[in-house]
């Protein structure tokens, strides 16, 4: 299985563009592609998918660009976690082989991420792999849907575990495999037809794989990638130089399971530990919270802890509205060492449960940025605001339909610029789904979507707005929810405000609106049943005294807030009849 | 038929002249006129009638390619505008689809919440509601909150209000009731309704759209009325015609009423250029290449027509636009665009460009960076004496200068650097071309390449080469070749209806209705643009997926009632089209009709193709021979080649290379193993040698 290693390919920087370039193509269509032929809104509308080419020592080749970070980052990972299978199994891997992957403690993200795997054969020999992975409606898991089930009480209890199964044997489908699946798992032909726009895509992009091999010769591809990847590491290893050597601390709290009688399912914590050394970073993770051994909000360390580490370092030293585009492997993670102890929420031990591990690996980046924030004050945001996913479903004759809803969070104020409002947050990046696709396909209003008035959070550049998002049952069905973020406030940087947490309540026919926690396992409602998610507002950046009267004033005109707190909060005077007031401005800031 | 193309440019405007009955053609290029567009125009009119002796009065049409609308957008100085909107939902516009553009990226800018169209203060909730089930209404539209809301809107100084309610695809009552109430409360304001620009799913992207439709109203409207007075004073009765991103054109009044029509007008004239180049030639299926300064425009022409872009992929300055567009696929490289090491010493060309102002350092506007054309000089591919027709001296001496430094960074030869960088763009461009052929079934060895704009025959053969594309036409003026395009097309409008009608519960009834009323509506426009009756022509599509899925394909129907049989014909070709599309099908699958299409044409006087004169011998044309540089059989090496002159290339000589062609708009490069000759209707035609 190991690739004779050629003496040195001497590579000039002109071919080596031209096969990234190749490269990079081929990774676009892979996602293009999965994107136009998935049947499920999660991967279609919401982009919750990856794609990349991995070459035989692990190292990914190209990403799709269109396409969540949560969902790329983990794909030589799964590589990995499949290698480690095989080789336990000894088995091996075949042309026309196929193989589905989802173990959580293999480098899967979480079990709904299926990985589907074709192996890419040059000349008899295998070179690498072509991957795809995408969230799944549902994994067979003890109730509808594939998130919320945050009442997961190991990891048998999440659902189907696929370790390394090949769902084709050298270009034949293993039948037996396709009819477990379908029988275990509900919506099955949505669930199956995803996995076959997977396996599609996949194809496709293990045929481009091939195609580029025998263009350019595979020791240029082969020189090509380990170029990339000194690449990478090059550009991480100059942004972590830039920063001083030293010690930066921070933590970083979260809900778990705020109606639980047990403390050690709630108010979890985790503490990041920076350690800057000349170009090398160590991230250490020692003092969070130990592991909730029945709860499956623990975080994969492989696929989902190293990739939040990963992707907010990158998102902020080589951020790429000032650096651009450059390729995402293995290259940029050398220069990072990560430290989690075993047993804690950052690196569970099996059987743990992990499905709903989203909200929390949100909290890991968001405290790594809070760390960061003390050295690059001026390419961070304030604390962001955690994030919910709802999943809504109900019987639709024999089967079930199943709806999962991505309520997004918003970002803190940045130096220069008020926090980005309602956006997907920090590892991932999905998409919502249209008003009028949700209640064209399923029994459901969405009654109200709109940005919350009056809370964003004061700073000279204010912290992004969370929205609200209200749903509504037209039929018998059920929900659950997976989010956190509902009592500890986004922290406000530099002087600014801490931002508003989240909320979610349910107002059932004739009853009273009642407040619910972040976290809800299945639970059944009736046809009128609605549901309210409030999202969370950023923290505010810097003296809210600083913030430019004009911009003040203007969030009054635009009900971000109110004259009250326009004086309060920002020391800025609105008259009466709604002017702004300079010269009582200045007084009231001076005074 | 006296007619003129004129293309406004952001430095040039070109104009192109043809009378079908003299069979006389003119061309005619001056500086646009920043401040108001429509001066260049009338002057561009009028100077080249002067020339060449043409009677205004007998111009019989005008057709022209804007950008007004584009630059007001790309430079978000549109007007100010108001929206009203259901109420709960106001910030469908700011919020989106929650994606941030970039994966990577703290400090990133949202466009739509950065410079927001309509501000939020400027967007006003009623009371109303419509459903899914055929647009049944939940909630009654309250027409005093309306009246409210247009009142607080005029007080608030917005000049253009656009409406967008939920569903209003499917029933536009509301939507047209409170326009209704807004020309009643406030006729001077510019009104956009959501159902009228782009009545399709998705409340976003269709807001969005109304957005810049309602942000460059006035604007557009008021260049389109400047335009028509202009004309008018100047004694030029002839019709104006406005070309569209679809293609087509629209009547002035079409224009002002949905300008966001017109936001890639420029471009979408450029890939009827192109085609209309292929038809001199009588080729059909040709990828159009277009490449500026800054940036490559492609397009892909066949049998069918123009290529369309999906409803999901079109998008100005980060805003989405959700109306008919040419699928032309744009990438950050030209002349232009700079190379340069990066910081991990990655050796990278484009997208950043030197533009044209300082340009590349042959300019000799004090540009600094090394440029594609700088790389291209020191190949001795372009010509220090003969480039834009002699008018501007290239500084041989700068491009050395630039691409030396860059070579020493690299530690490699001038020669090699230059050819490097080329290389590097060639390849970009190649990978852009292969996304919209190969990734899409289509295999490029069938096409011809059409090469045009300043820089498109300069880098043509590389990119065919890379393709192994066999053959490439250069169109007689491939630097006014939108202005050309301007002159073959029709005028075109669409129509569309989301039906989500699954092919397992058809009702043939409702879409043969719906078809019927599509066209009858389609028809009557065209008529009250003067379209005679028999010049009109209908096409009808079908916007296909599997259920399930979130993107369709467009599967041409007939022009008949609908019956059981031929239907399953359709659902088949639909199979057919999602293998080519994305390498596979869905058989089992069943299919659903999301939106019923139909494109109405009125047939316009065109440009007339011409026979080149006779022409003298070869060696009349041969301008010189000169040493360039190129790589053949492996190796760089500097090559004898014959520099010829293309006005007075002789018809029908196949010629060997290595040469460069001059002409007064572009240079021609033909490598080693490559051969050419001038076809009688002007085309030059490259047929492509194996790489060597």
């Amino acid at each position: 299985m190991t690739l004779e290693t050629k003496a040195k390919t001497v590579l000039d920087p002109i071919t080596m563009q031209v096969v990234l370039g190749a490269l990079e193509n081929a990774a676009i269509e892979m996602g293009h592609k999965l994107a136009r032929m998935s049947y499920s809104s999660i991967i279609r509308e919401s982009e919750d998918f990856g794609c990349a080419l991995v070459n035989l020592a692990g190292h990914q080749l190209c990403e799709s660009s269109h396409s969540t970070p949560l969902q790329s980052g983990p794909i030589p990972g799964y590589v990995k976690g499949i290698n480690t299978i095989m080789m336990e199994r000894n088995e091996q891997y075949e042309p026309g082989d196929i193989i589905l992957h989802n173990s959580t403690y293999h480098g899967a993200s979480h079990g709904p991420d299926f990985g589907i795997c074709v192996p890419v054969f040059y000349q008899e020999e295998l070179i690498g792999f072509s991957v795809t992975t995408a969230h799944h409606l549902d994994v067979g898991a003890s109730t509808p849907g594939s998130c919320g089930i945050v009442d997961a009480v190991d990891a048998y209890a999440e659902g189907l575990q696929f370790k390394a199964i090949k769902v084709y044997e050298q270009g034949k489908k293993n039948t037996f495999i396709w009819n477990v699946l379908r029988d275990n798992i509900r919506s099955s032909d949505m669930v199956v037809g995803d996995i076959e726009a997977q396996i599609a895509a996949a194809r496709i992009g293990a045929e481009r794989y091939l195609e580029i091999v025998e263009k350019y010769g595979l020791d240029i591809v082969e020189a090509t990638a380990e170029a990339l990847t000194d690449y990478s590491e090059k550009m991480m290893r100059n942004a972590i130089s830039k920063l001083p050597d030293g010690e930066y601390q921070a933590e970083g709290l979260m809900d778990g399971y705020l109606d639980s009688d047990d403390p050690a399912k709630k108010d979890l914590k985790i503490t990041v530990t920076l350690k800057v050394k000349g170009d090398e970073l160590e991230v250490d993770l020692t003092g969070t919270s130990k592991q909730v051994d029945d709860r499956p909000i623990n975080m994969p360390l492989e696929g989902t802890v190293n990739i939040a580490i990963y992707l907010t370092l990158r998102s902020i030293l080589l951020d790429s509205t000032e650096y651009g585009n450059f390729p995402q492997n293995t290259g940029l993670t050398r220069p990072i060492k990560i430290i989690a102890p075993s047993g804690t929420l950052c690196n569970p031990i099996f059987p743990a449960p992990t499905i709903a591990r989203f909200a929390p690996g949100n909290v890991v980046a968001d405290t790594l940025m809070k760390a960061l924030a003390e050295v690059v004050p001026k390419q961070v945001s304030a604390g962001v605001g955690n994030l919910k996913v709802l999943a809504m479903s109900g019987k639709r004759g024999k089967d079930y339909w199943v709806y999962m809803d991505i309520m997004e969070g918003s970002y803190g104020g940045r130096y220069g610029k008020d926090g980005m409002d309602s956006v997907d947050t920090l590892y991932a990046n999905t998409r919502n789904n249209p008003i009028e696709d949700i209640e064209s396909h399923y029994p459901l209003r969405v009654t109200r979507y709109e940005l919350r008035n009056h809370s964003s959070a004061p700073g000279k550049w204010r912290g992004g707005i969370g929205s609200i998002r209200e749903m509504t049952f037209l039929e018998d069905g059920s929900f659950s929810v997976e989010g956190d973020g509902h009592k500890y406030e986004p922290w406000g940087f530099a002087g600014g405000n801490d931002g508003k947490v989240g909320a979610l309540s349910i107002r059932k026919p004739e009853e009273e609106e009642m407040s619910l926690p972040s976290k809800i396992p299945n639970t059944v409602v009736v046809k009128g049943s609605s549901l309210k998610m409030t999202g969370p507002c950023g923290g505010g950046y810097g003296n809210p005294f600083e913030r430019a009267p004009q911009a003040v004033f203007e969030d009054f005109l635009d009900d971000y807030i109110s004259k009250e707190q326009a004086e309060t909060e920002y020391g800025v005077v609105i008259t009466r009849d709604g002017k702004l007031d300079m010269q009582a401005t200045e007084h009231l800031r001076n005074s | 038929m006296k007619l003129f193309g004129v293309d406004v440019g952001g430095t040039f405007t070109d104009v192109f002249f043809n009378d079908t009955e003299k069979h006389k053609t003119f061309i005619h290029k001056l500086p646009t006129t920043l401040e108001d567009p429509s001066v260049g125009v009338i002057n561009g009119i009028l100077e080249l009638s002067k020339l060449h002796n043409v009677v205004i009065e007998e111009i019989n049409h005008i057709f022209h390619g804007t950008t007004i609308g584009t630059n007001a957008i790309l430079e978000f100085d549109g007007a100010h505008t108001g929206m009203i909107t259901t109420e709960g939902y106001k910030d469908i516009m700011h919020i989106g689809r929650h994606q941030r553009p970039e994966n990577y990226s703290i400090m990133q800018d949202i466009p739509w919440q950065n410079q927001p169209l309509i501000q939020r203060r400027n967007r006003k909730t009623v009371s109303e509601r419509m459903g899914p089930k055929k647009g049944e209404v939940i909630k009654s539209l309250n027409e005093d909150e309306v009246r409210a809301a247009v009142n607080e809107l005029k007080e608030l100084g917005v000049e253009s209000i656009i409406v967008g309610f939920l569903f209003s695809y499917i029933n536009p009552e509301h939507e047209q009731r409170v326009v209704e109430i807004i020309k009643e409360e406030y006729p001077e304001a510019f009104i956009t309704s959501s159902s009228d620009v782009s009545p399709q799913f998705r409340e976003f992207e269709r807001f969005t759209t109304a957005g810049l439709n309602g942000f460059i109203g006035p604007k557009v409207k008021n260049y389109v009325g400047n335009l028509s007075e202009g004309l008018k004073s100047a004694n030029i009765s002839a019709d104006l015609h406005i070309m569209c991103s679809n293609g087509g054109v629209a009547t002035p009044e079409n224009i002002a009423a949905k300008p966001v029509n017109t936001l890639l007008s420029g471009p979408a004239a450029g890939v009827l250029g192109g085609a209309y180049a292929g038809a001199l030639s009588d080729r059909k299926k040709l990828i159009t290449f277009d490449i500026g300064g800054t940036s490559a425009d492609i397009g892909i022409v066949t049998e069918d027509g123009f290529g369309e872009a999906s409803a999901r992929d079109t998008w100005i300055a980060g805003y989405p636009v959700m109306v008919p567009m040419i699928d032309i696929h744009t990438i950050g490289a030209g002349g232009g665009s700079i190379a340069y090491i990066d910081e991990g010493g990655l050796f990278k060309v484009g997208p950043k460009s030197a533009g044209s102002v300082p340009g590349p350092a042959c300019y000799g506007h004090g540009g600094t960076f090394p440029t594609v054309s700088d790389a291209n000089v020191v190949l001795g591919r372009l010509d220090q004496e003969n480039f834009l027709g002699g008018e501007m001296k290239l500084h041989t001496e700068a491009a050395h200068q630039v691409i030396g430094e860059l070579a020493d960074k690299l530690g490699m030869t001038k020669e090699e650097t230059a050819e490097g960088v080329l290389r590097i763009l060639n390849n970009n461009m190649a990978n852009a071309i292969r996304e919209k052929t190969i990734q899409k079934g289509a295999d490029p060895r069938e096409f011809s390449l059409v090469a045009f704009g300043g820089a498109g025959p300069l880098h043509a053969v590389d990119v065919a080469r890379e393709l192994k594309i066999p053959e490439i036409v250069i169109p007689p003026y491939p630097g006014i070749n939108s202005a050309t395009g301007l002159l073959t097309t029709d005028l075109k409008y669409d129509v569309i209806k989301t039906e989500f009608m699954l092919s397992s519960e058809l009702e043939l009834g409702i879409l043969n209705e719906d078809f019927q009323a599509l066209e009858e509506g389609l028809r009557q426009q065209l008529i009250d643009d003067h379209v005679n009756d028999e010049d009109v022509s209908m096409l009808r599509f079908a916007e296909c997926r599997y259920v399930g899925q979130g993107y369709e394909l467009r599967v041409p129907l007939p022009n008949e009632e609908l019956i059981g049989q031929n239907i399953e014909k359709y659902f088949d070709l639909f199979h057919e089209m999602h293998r080519n599309e994305y390498g596979h099908a869905f058989k089992e699958s069943p299919i659903e009709i999301v939106n019923i299409r139909v494109t109405g044409l009125g047939k316009m006087p065109k440009l007339n193709k011409e026979k080149m004169n006779e022409r003298s011998t070869l060696e009349e044309a041969i301008v010189k021979t000169e040493n360039v540089t190129f790589r053949h059989k492996g190796e760089l090496r500097k090559i004898e080649t014959i520099h010829y002159q293309r006005e007075l290339l002789p018809v029908g000589i196949q010629i060997e290379g290595p040469a460069i062609i001059f002409q007064k708009d572009t240079t021609t490069v033909i490598p080693p193993d490559n051969s050419f000759s001038l076809e009688e209707f002007g085309n030059l035609i490259i047929k492509v040698g194996d790489q060597s």
